[in-house]
């Protein structure tokens, strides 16, 4: 076992390596320590005199590391510092004033134009952050790759959570809000069939129109309402847009009461909705005018005046309405106002009247009884009030509630302030805020959840519980379908369960990519602060197009990011996630070898008092073909205490590098190709490796696997990974290094270090020397395998976005792509991207053909573009083609509850039939319209009018 | 349909009940266990102590059931092989150097360092004849296998005697060796032909029908010849000699067929022992470093090493390979015994016609059970017991998690009982996993802190047994120095707490004594390793 180490190291530590590796002891077989001699080794010495690299930043001298290169570095900086004023070419960029970018970047934003755009996106994201309380964000902003050399690009990794879910009325269908569009699952195979497209800015209320009778339930026609200011009629069977009002204002939520009330007079004409505005002429900064607005709107005369306005509040707030149609209200702080909808619909004059109920905790959410009057309402501490009869003497209806007494009774048990209600009763199981309430659609059960992932069923008469645990995500949306052995709840984590009633099982999972929030974990204080952040939290798997996303519940999330759907979950550690609980174990890295074959992942469990505390490294293999890891080889405290800072693989062959903060990075090998048998294999260390005790901070092979480079701090130091042996060193950065990267198969080298002076440096590695570099605080950096062109990640400093000129430019935009080849310092493309903090870029390379590079930003919403490019055709990530074959027809209903009933007519008709079949020419034309899916029906309208043409045309066939 | 139903079924979500697992150690890399590791390992060790000097000689009586004979010091003790107990004991003037049973078993012949070679009945105990011609100590003597008349011996007067045990006199005197005659061994396969070693690293081949007293072959060991053995093939003997045993092809003319030098002392004895009635044969090797070894000449490998707490004089294998007896230098026997299996056949026929006076009543038990049909009764009230027809359709369900008590009370949330509980399951890998649980939770420190007397008293008699174990330290140090902090008090008032803690500063002091000679050791290696890697 070559071994070689730094001299100045002291001796090895008899320690454990770990389980499953041979217990071995790294014996120091050192050079001689900062020796002359030590470099002359060094297989290529740098010129005496180097060009003097192009460098921004001023390098401070006083770095010494005795090496003689260090002080070539520094002569070199020397030089520089005589000579570097400013980089032109960053000028260049950040000014992007000579840019050739610039007018492409201005002509973008005036098209586009519209300035109160963003802020309404902003009193929209406050809104959701006020209704959840759970996440950081759960605003689908696409991350929006702007201008000029906007790719041919796969967008996705929408968040599935802005609002309520819908099953369509025969309930095969789901209807979901991702973002500008509303997408259509199948709840049969949990796959996408179709999606509405139209809106220009996310969609907030879906609403499916009910179908009242058995024949009705093939319809399928919807309501939208959107930021964009739009209210949108679809038949999503199609999908067919047939219809379009504009509110003029955007609308945070809708409710049309007719719907449910008088579902037979389903006339479009006659509807009035109620919704939720945000007024925009009332929005000036730091105003304290009441934004929200509740309005009456007739969906008929597309005209929202202010006079209809039923109530402001400082926020839009969304709608509740009741299942029977006749009561909508809203939830304001401490109180829950109600409407009662006037009956007879149209009529201009009949104002909804209104009652409040009040309670002494900010309330969360609410529902109404489909046919009793009881509003649930369930607040911040985890109570879940109900109050039975309400609005008996306000919201008396009609001339048959005339009749209840109207007198004022005092003793109503537990009502607050004279509320207009009979009783009030509490319960108390969940101990955190109560985001979902929902009764069932007979009445008799009431569902609940909230924080701790917990569905509760309680029975309304007697408060009796049951439990569906361990969703391990906060609830945000419960809801059920026409169906009743089907219902659906969306979890925070950006996953919908399909849940099988009576048992509450989880059939089947939608589950879009996961969404990451690290809030309150803190990296373990033995680290500096300069460290955080530096293990990568996103793997990609080139070839197919696969990320590797850590996630909150110890899971590793397999997405194909091609077909913006899961794949799969890896349960790293053998955990259940309790949100809300604070965060002791944490995934903190994951690590894909370039076939995709093997996956590498660190947890960390942190001690708690100092007990306890393991860091473990996990070597997980696939089979070809297909993505379920399994479990190779369990390494504990790979490091020792330490913890594990960057783990690479080699590009050929089943080797790997984990990197450490306590100073050694130690090379695996799976030692498969010894023993015949694959279930054998394990990851065993090969090698352990020191320079001068420095932490490691990160590490890559070469292309071809010949070279490896771990960073030692703020030096580059370069090894053989089969004998271990130091080839040499590269001189110092003034910053530790969080990240490299080899340029494909050029003699390049891509360093970037982020703190306290964030820098990306390029360098040589033939010549030893720094090619360039710039002060550039990076997030990630990716290289094609083939090409020599590389990308990196850069967040735009703030005071730079900040200042007048590039306000307009960046818009919310807080970082940028930058796509360089080679050793050109001045970029090929720069891409201008939201949510650069925590984002992860990768190049694609499945295909040979073609080149994409694939970015995820902060919030794990995702793009895919061809960075080469010029084409600015964009599109979605589903081959909608390929996946409506995928329709699987379950049992439904009877059926699915007591088995298939045998056919007593088939025979008849099949005997019908077979009568039939001489005198029916077997080319009837009418009869193509039928085969095929029934998912893709044309509308009945439709259908009609091409049967009878059909039929008209066999009888001229029959003149002839 | 089939297949579509096992899809469904198969379908649902895994389980998401994690029940805490101890770490998982590490597989040994170890090769699997071969045929002759199984075998050679498994006679059950018995030791017999108390024997006089160390063991000379070891014979096996080649007629069932193999009593064996031990020399030590001037007796020759007689051993059942069935009970390992000794039944006879023979007297001698001088230390006993050889034994050797005649070919029925009857008789048996000693020689003792006086040159005398006594022969005596094993049944009567009595000294048949006592035959005196060596002029210095005689050291081996042997029966021909086959031959009941005549005995070879050999001594440190280089001599060689073919005896007429019937008269009492020496047919020939065989001359040639010029050193010490330290062992000999007669050919399985001819009578006449037998082998002898030497200290003049020769070995010579007689044959007592060839009356000119010359050898008629010869083979150079290169070292002083300690013991000889004849193979059953009686074509090939196998010699010992220093640390090196080899084998010789005599046929093919004094060759050596292999060599095997893994024993780092003088080797003392061969002996040759077969796998089981039917197996190969092995050379069974034992040597002054205490190790006997299993070297299968075929292959030319030592197949199994079984080490022994001392110096090894001499070695036995019966010929039905049931019984292996090693004697040391110190006067121990380590005989092993092989579990008989003809015996359990037997118990196990004797049992069969026990139990043939029931089997009627089961055939109708039977007859009966296979009737079972749903117009009986009994039919809608088989238990899980009953077993699936042919042609019914199982439906796999799919196992839960097993749950142990600790698990239970952790999903309840009761965490100081879980601990409890595991602490007085006595499996220490399972109460560091809870504890590791426990952290995870953030609940270690409270659960110490509830903790009642007797309960910490548990934990702390666990955490002295433990906590300087490699695997558990660095948890349950820190857990240690938490309760020593949190319940010093009540700690420091008990009297049955002190043994404990005295104990536990003990461990913790000699652990601190192993980490400071490690350390010393690696600063001797360090700087040889610096100098090696120049």
């Amino acid at each position: 076992m070559p071994i070689n180490k730094d001299p100045s190291t002291p001796p090895p530590v008899i320690g454990k390596i770990g389980p499953y590796t041979v217990f071995m002891t790294p014996p120091a077989t050192p050079k001689p320590p900062e020796s002359p001699a030590a470099v002359s080794q060094k297989p290529n010495l740098p010129p005496p005199v180097l060009p003097p690299p192009q460098q921004f930043k001023s390098v401070a001298s006083s770095e010494q590391d005795g090496s003689v290169l260090g002080f070539f570095k520094n002569a070199a900086t020397k030089v520089q510092n005589a000579h570097s004023s400013v980089d032109d070419h960053l000028v260049r960029w950040f000014g992007l004033n000579q840019s050739k970018y610039q007018w492409a970047l201005d002509e973008y934003y005036e098209g586009k134009g519209s300035k109160n755009r963003k802020k309404q996106e902003e009193g929209f994201r406050a809104f959701k952050r006020t209704k959840f309380c759970a996440s950081a964000s759960f605003y689908p902003e696409p991350p929006s790759a702007s201008p000029s050399t906007l790719a041919a690009m796969i967008r996705g990794g929408r968040s599935h959570l802005t609002s309520p879910p819908s099953f369509s009325n025969d309930a095969k269908k789901l209807l979901v809000c991702t973002g500008n569009t509303v997408s259509v699952f199948s709840a049969a195979t949990g796959l996408q069939i179709t999606s509405l497209e139209g809106h220009t800015a996310p969609v907030t209320t879906l609403l499916v129109v009910p179908a009242s009778t058995a024949a009705q339930k093939i319809l399928s026609y919807c309501w939208t309402a959107s930021l964009d200011g739009m209210i949108r009629y679809w038949d999503f069977s199609g999908p067919e847009l047939l219809k379009t009002v504009d509110a003029k204002v955007p609308i945070y939520s809708m409710v049309i009461p007719s719907l449910l009330s008088e579902p037979q007079q389903v006339d479009s004409s006659k509807l009035v909705a109620y919704v939720s505005v945000e007024d925009a002429s009332l929005v000036k900064e730091g105003s304290k005018e009441l934004r929200g607005h509740i309005r009456r709107f007739d969906l008929a005369k597309e005209r929202l005046s202010r006079g209809d306005t039923l109530k402001e509040t400082e926020e839009p707030k969304s709608i509740v309405i009741s299942p029977s149609g006749e009561f909508f209200g809203i939830r304001h702080k401490c109180k829950i106002h109600v409407w009662g909808v006037p009956s007879g619909g149209g009529s201009r004059n009949a104002v909804a009247k209104k009652m409040t109920l009040h309670h002494t905790k900010v309330i969360n959410a609410f529902a109404f009884h489909p046919t009793e009057r009881i509003i649930a309402a369930g607040d911040v501490t985890g109570r879940v009030l109900i109050w039975r009869g309400f609005g008996n003497r306000k919201l008396a209806l009609g001339s048959q509630k005339k009749s209840v007494r109207s007198v004022v009774d005092l003793d109503n048990p537990g009502v607050r302030d004279g509320d207009d209600a009979e009783s009030c009763t509490t319960w108390h199981w969940h101990s955190a805020e109560v985001n979902v309430l929902n009764f069932s659609s007979d009445g008799a059960y009431l569902y609940s959840g909230g924080r701790e992932g917990v569905l509760v069923v309680w029975q309304l008469d007697t408060g009796k519980k049951k439990f569906l645990p361990r969703i391990g995500s906060p609830l945000l949306y419960f809801i059920w379908s026409p169906e009743p052995t089907l219902s659906s709840v969306v979890c925070a984590d950006n996953q919908i369960h399909l849940l099988k009633m009576p048992s509450m099982e989880i059939s089947r999972t939608i589950s879009g990519i996961k969404v990451l929030c690290v809030f309150g974990f803190q990296p373990p204080p033995s680290l500096p602060k300069m460290y955080e952040g530096l293990s990568s939290t996103v793997a990609f798997d080139r070839s197919s197009g696969i990320a590797a996303l850590c996630t909150e519940n110890y899971c590793v999330q397999l997405y194909n990011l091609l077909n913006d759907r899961g794949i799969s979950e890896v349960q790293v550690c053998e955990r259940n996630h309790q949100p809300g609980d604070e965060i002791t174990v944490v995934v903190t890295a994951v690590a894909l070898s370039l076939d995709g074959s093997v996956m590498s992942t660190t947890e960390v469990k942190l001690p708690e008092d100092g007990i306890g505390g393991l860091v473990s490294l996990k070597f997980w293999e696939s089979e070809p073909d297909n993505k379920t890891f399994t479990l190779s080889t369990i390494v504990y405290e790979p490091h020792k205490d330490a913890g594990v800072s960057a783990i690479a693989f080699h590009p050929t062959r089943s080797m790997a590098v984990s990197t450490s903060f306590g100073g050694d990075f130690k090379i695996w090998v799976c030692n498969s190709d010894k023993s015949q048998t694959d279930k054998d294999s394990s990851w065993i260390c090969h090698a352990v490796g020191s320079y001068k005790k420095k932490p490691m901070t990160a590490a890559a092979f070469s292309g071809d696997g010949t070279v490896l480079a771990v960073a030692a701090e703020n030096v580059i130091t370069l090894w053989n990974p089969d004998k271990n042996i130091l080839l040499s060193v590269l001189g110092a950065t003034l910053t530790p290094i969080t990240k490299l990267c080899f340029v494909g198969k050029s003699e390049f080298l891509v360093a970037a270090s982020n703190f306290p002076k964030p820098e990306l440096s390029v360098w040589n590695t033939s010549k030893l020397s720094l090619s360039w570099s710039y002060e550039l605080r990076i997030e990630a950096v990716t290289s094609a395998v083939d090409s020599s062109t590389f990308a990196v990640l850069a967040l735009v400093p703030k005071s730079f976005r900040k200042s007048k000129s590039k306000k307009n430019i960046f818009r919310g935009r807080d970082g940028a792509i930058l796509l360089f080849n080679g050793s050109d310092p001045k970029p090929v493309s720069i891409w201008t991207v939201m949510k650069a903090q925590g984002g992860s870029i990768s190049f694609l390379e499945g295909d040979k053909s073609q080149l994409r590079l694939a970015y995820v930003n902060g919030s794990h919403e995702y793009v895919v573009f061809d960075p080469n490019s010029d084409d600015t055709h964009e599109r979605s990530a589903i081959g909608y083609e390929g996946l409506v074959g995928d329709e699987e027809t379950g049992d439904f209903g009877y059926t699915s509850l007591y088995g298939q009933l045998p056919d007593y007519d088939k025979k008849r008709k099949d005997d019908a039939e077979s009568l039939a079949t001489p005198f029916v020419s077997s080319e009837r034309p009418w009869e193509t319209i039928f085969s095929g899916s029934t998912l893709n029906f044309p509308p009945l309208q439709k259908l009609c009018g091409e049967f009878f043409e059909s039929l008209m045309e066999k009888s001229n066939s029959v003149v002839e | 349909m089939e297949e579509e139903l096992r899809v469904r079924l198969n379908d649902h979500q895994p389980s998401k009940i994690f029940p805490v697992k101890p770490k998982s150690t590490p597989k040994t890399l170890s090769k699997p266990e071969t045929p002759d590791s199984r075998y050679w390992s498994s006679f059950k060790p018995h030791s017999i102590p108390n024997l006089v000097s160390s063991i000379s000689a070891v014979a096996f009586s080649p007629i069932h059931p193999h009593s064996f004979a031990v020399a030590h010091s001037t007796t020759v003790s007689l051993f059942s092989s069935n009970t390992l107990t000794t039944s006879r004991r023979f007297s001698f003037k001088d230390v006993v150097s050889s034994v050797s049973f005649r070919s029925d078993g009857a008789l048996l012949a000693a020689s003792d360092l006086s040159g005398t070679v006594q022969v005596f009945d094993v049944k009567e105990r009595m000294a048949l004849r006592s035959l005196r011609s060596h002029k210095a100590a005689a050291r081996f003597v042997k029966y021909p296998v086959h031959d009941k008349l005549h005995l070879v011996s050999g001594g440190d007067d280089g001599v060689v005697k073919y005896w007429d045990v019937a008269g009492g006199t020496v047919i020939s005197d065989l001359i040639g060796h010029k050193d010490y005659v330290r062992c000999g061994d007669c050919s399985p396969v001819n009578d006449s032909m037998f082998a002898t070693g030497s200290y003049d690293h020769t070995i010579k081949v007689w044959d007592a029908r060839v009356g000119n007293s010359k050898w008629i072959a010869e083979i150079n060991h290169g070292a002083p010849v300690e013991d000889i053995v004849y193979l059953p093939s009686g074509g090939m003997i196998a010699t010992a000699g220093l640390n090196s045993v080899k084998v010789w092809d005599l046929i093919g003319g004094g060759r050596m067929v292999c060599s095997m030098e893994s024993h780092n002392k003088t080797v003392t004895c061969l002996s040759v022992g077969r796998m089981g009635l039917e197996g190969e044969n092995r050379i069974v090797s034992c040597s002054l470093d205490g190790y006997m070894k299993v070297f299968d000449y075929g292959r030319g490998k030592v197949t199994y090493s079984m080490r022994f707490p001392a110096p090894l004089m001499s070695v036995g294998i019966s010929p039905d390979s049931s019984v292996r007896v090693v004697g040391g230098s110190n006067g121990m026997v380590f005989a092993g015994k092989k579990k008989k299996k003809a015996r359990d056949d037997e118990e196990k026929k004797k049992a069969s016609v026990v139990t043939s006076f029931w089997s009627v009543k089961s055939e109708v038990d039977e007859s009966r059970r296979r009737a079972l049909r749903p117009s009986y009764f009994r039919y809608f009230q088989r238990g899980q017991s009953e077993k699936p027809s042919k042609d019914d359709y199982l439906v796999k369900e799919s196992k839960g998690v097993k749950l142990t008590r600790h698990d239970k009370l952790l999903k309840k949330f009761r965490h100081k009982e879980a601990l409890v509980s595991v602490l007085e399951e006595k499996k220490p890998a399972d109460v560091v996993a809870v504890m590791e649980e426990l952290v995870a939770r953030r609940k270690i420190v409270k659960c110490v802190s509830n903790l009642e007397e007797g309960e910490l008293g548990l934990l702390l008699g666990f955490l002295q047994r433990y906590c300087t174990v490699e695997r558990y330290s660095k948890l349950l140090m820190a857990l240690t120095k938490k309760v020593l902090e949190t319940r010093g008090e009540e700690i420091n008032g008990k009297e049955e707490f002190k043994g404990i803690l005295r104990n536990l500063k003990r461990e913790v002091n000699q652990e601190i004594k192993i980490q400071q000679s490690l350390l010393e050791i690696q600063g001797v290696i360090a700087p040889l390793m610096r100098i090696a890697g120049r």
